[in-house]
């Protein structure tokens, strides 16, 4: 069964198969619990909980939605679960992540140099995603985090290719000097 | 952690110049060098556990109806199986008024072989889509007799249900076309082929505009505009003044063409628009 393409899972899943449920949840369990993360400024529990409804939205309207692309589908409901948290009232500001957390990162390697990099990294990223609007930022993670194709974001996201190029190379163009100041500012907060 | 060329591979697919993806390039390699947090194996199989405690469970029937489906297949024995359980929609009335509109037919053309080839075809051209009518009001009046609901929530889809369905209409439809012909070229018709043509080419032109007009209008209606709307088209062409419109076999041909690309079309759209034909509260 770990073969089978996700649409062949889903199809499965719909005619009560339990085990496709574990394999489309094994493989998307990380990459999605990653997006969200991001998506919502590094709230961990939050992510978490994203995760978990996006998995009860696929098994809900498995029956009334046939996908074309599961992957796209899947990011589909995860980014307007995503997006509908974030405009509620309760969630004015983006999550202030604890400094626990991020220490907490898992990593391969157990060198404690690349662990705390990798972590300043995530911290930097993660900070100046919040800074521009959640298009851009859907569209970034889904291109350079999540590896969807330019089509499969379109499906997603529910906007024509142009778009999607536009959004990237926009949202990459409003990142960058935000990045270089953060890096200046951890620098120079370094140094002192 | 995705290498360079890769992400200015990425980011050259953004039509960018090559000094800008230069200096993008780091800022979307982040995405890959950053860690967010990943769950472990025991989150995983919680969430799992989490599922499928909450995944819609199936009704003993529902899985016996379902294995029972599996073993008949999908393909054109499924959709042949689905079609038999869909004969007894059809009453008695269905089959012997489409046999005897088919007779009458044959009886009229064949007493009237001496008088030439249009009005024969007028005749068949007004007869064989009433054929059509009558096969869509019978086979699609799910809603009329309040049982739509039903048809939209049972094991075979909407789709798979017309499809049996038009295959009972169609396949007895053509089947009379065929003993049509075959009465016709026995009584010494001439022009067998073409009268064939002017019954069977219509009734797919009124099938596939009812079906489609179906999904807006209720079947009563959608059958009776397609099929009225053709009754003026005929009338139009037998009328002396009008000759011009007259239908040659080749537009005939392409007349039931159009029908078969209506019915495809209807078919395609069906999953999606049931639901229209459902009352609203």
């Amino acid at each position: 069964m770990q073969a089978q393409s996700d649409e062949q899972l889903m199809a499965m899943l719909a005619a009560g198969e339990t085990a496709a449920l574990e394999i489309l949840v094994q493989r998307y369990h990380r990459m999605l619990l990653g997006y969200l993360y991001r998506f919502v400024g590094g709230d961990r529990s939050l992510a978490e909980d994203l995760v978990q409804e996006t998995f009860l939205r696929v098994l809900r309207q498995q029956h009334h939605t046939m996908p074309e692309s599961f992957k796209a589908w899947l990011y589909a409901i995860a980014t307007n679960l995503a997006r509908d948290h974030l405009r509620s009232a309760d969630c004015r500001h983006m999550a202030a992540v604890p400094e626990e957390d991020w220490l907490a990162l898992r990593d391969p390697s157990p060198d404690p140099e690349t662990l705390v990099l990798a972590a300043e990294q995530e911290r930097l990223l993660v900070a100046a995603l919040g800074q521009i609007s959640a298009e851009y930022r859907a569209a970034l993670l889904l291109r350079y985090f999540n590896g969807l194709s330019l089509h499969e974001i379109a499906e997603a996201l529910h906007i024509p290719l142009g778009t999607v190029k536009s959004r990237l190379s926009t949202g990459l163009r409003h990142l960058r000097p935000i990045i270089t100041q953060k890096q200046v500012g951890v620098a120079t907060h370094g140094t002192d | 952690m995705e290498p360079i060329d890769v992400i200015a591979g990425k980011l050259r697919e953004l039509d960018l110049p090559a000094e800008e993806i230069d200096a993008l390039a780091p800022v979307a390699l982040l995405f890959s060098r950053g860690q967010p947090p990943e769950p472990t194996t025991a989150d995983t199989r919680q969430l799992v556990a989490y599922l499928s405690s909450v995944m819609p469970a199936r009704s003993p029937v529902r899985q016996a109806i379902r294995a029972h489906q599996q073993r008949q297949g999908a393909g054109v024995r499924g959709l042949l199986a689905t079609a038999r359980t869909q004969v007894s929609l059809f009453g008695l009335d269905f089959w012997l008024v489409s046999a005897l509109v088919t007779l009458v037919g044959a009886v009229v053309v064949l007493s009237n072989v001496g008088d030439g080839l249009s009005g024969q075809e007028v005749l068949l051209r007004a007869s064989g889509p009433f054929l059509a009518y009558l096969g869509t009001v019978i086979a699609f009046r799910g809603m009329q007799r309040r049982v739509l609901e039903c048809e939209l929530v049972c094991l075979p889809s909407p789709l798979q249900l017309a499809l049996a369905r038009l295959v009972i209409v169609l396949g007895y439809d053509v089947a009379l076309g065929l003993a049509l012909s075959l009465a016709l070229w026995a009584g010494g018709a001439e022009q067998v082929l073409a009268l064939t043509l002017s019954w069977l080419m219509p009734l797919f032109l009124v099938t596939g505009l009812a079906l489609l007009l179906s999904l807006r209008l209720s079947v009563q209606v959608a059958a009776s505009l397609a099929y009225a709307g053709w009754l003026a088209v005929v009338a139009l062409s037998a009328t002396s003044s009008l000759q011009a419109l007259s239908l040659t076999p080749l537009a005939e041909a392409l007349l039931g063409g159009i029908g078969l690309a209506l019915l495809a079309i209807a078919l395609l759209r069906l999953q999606t628009n049931m639901h229209r034909l459902l009352p609203r509260f």
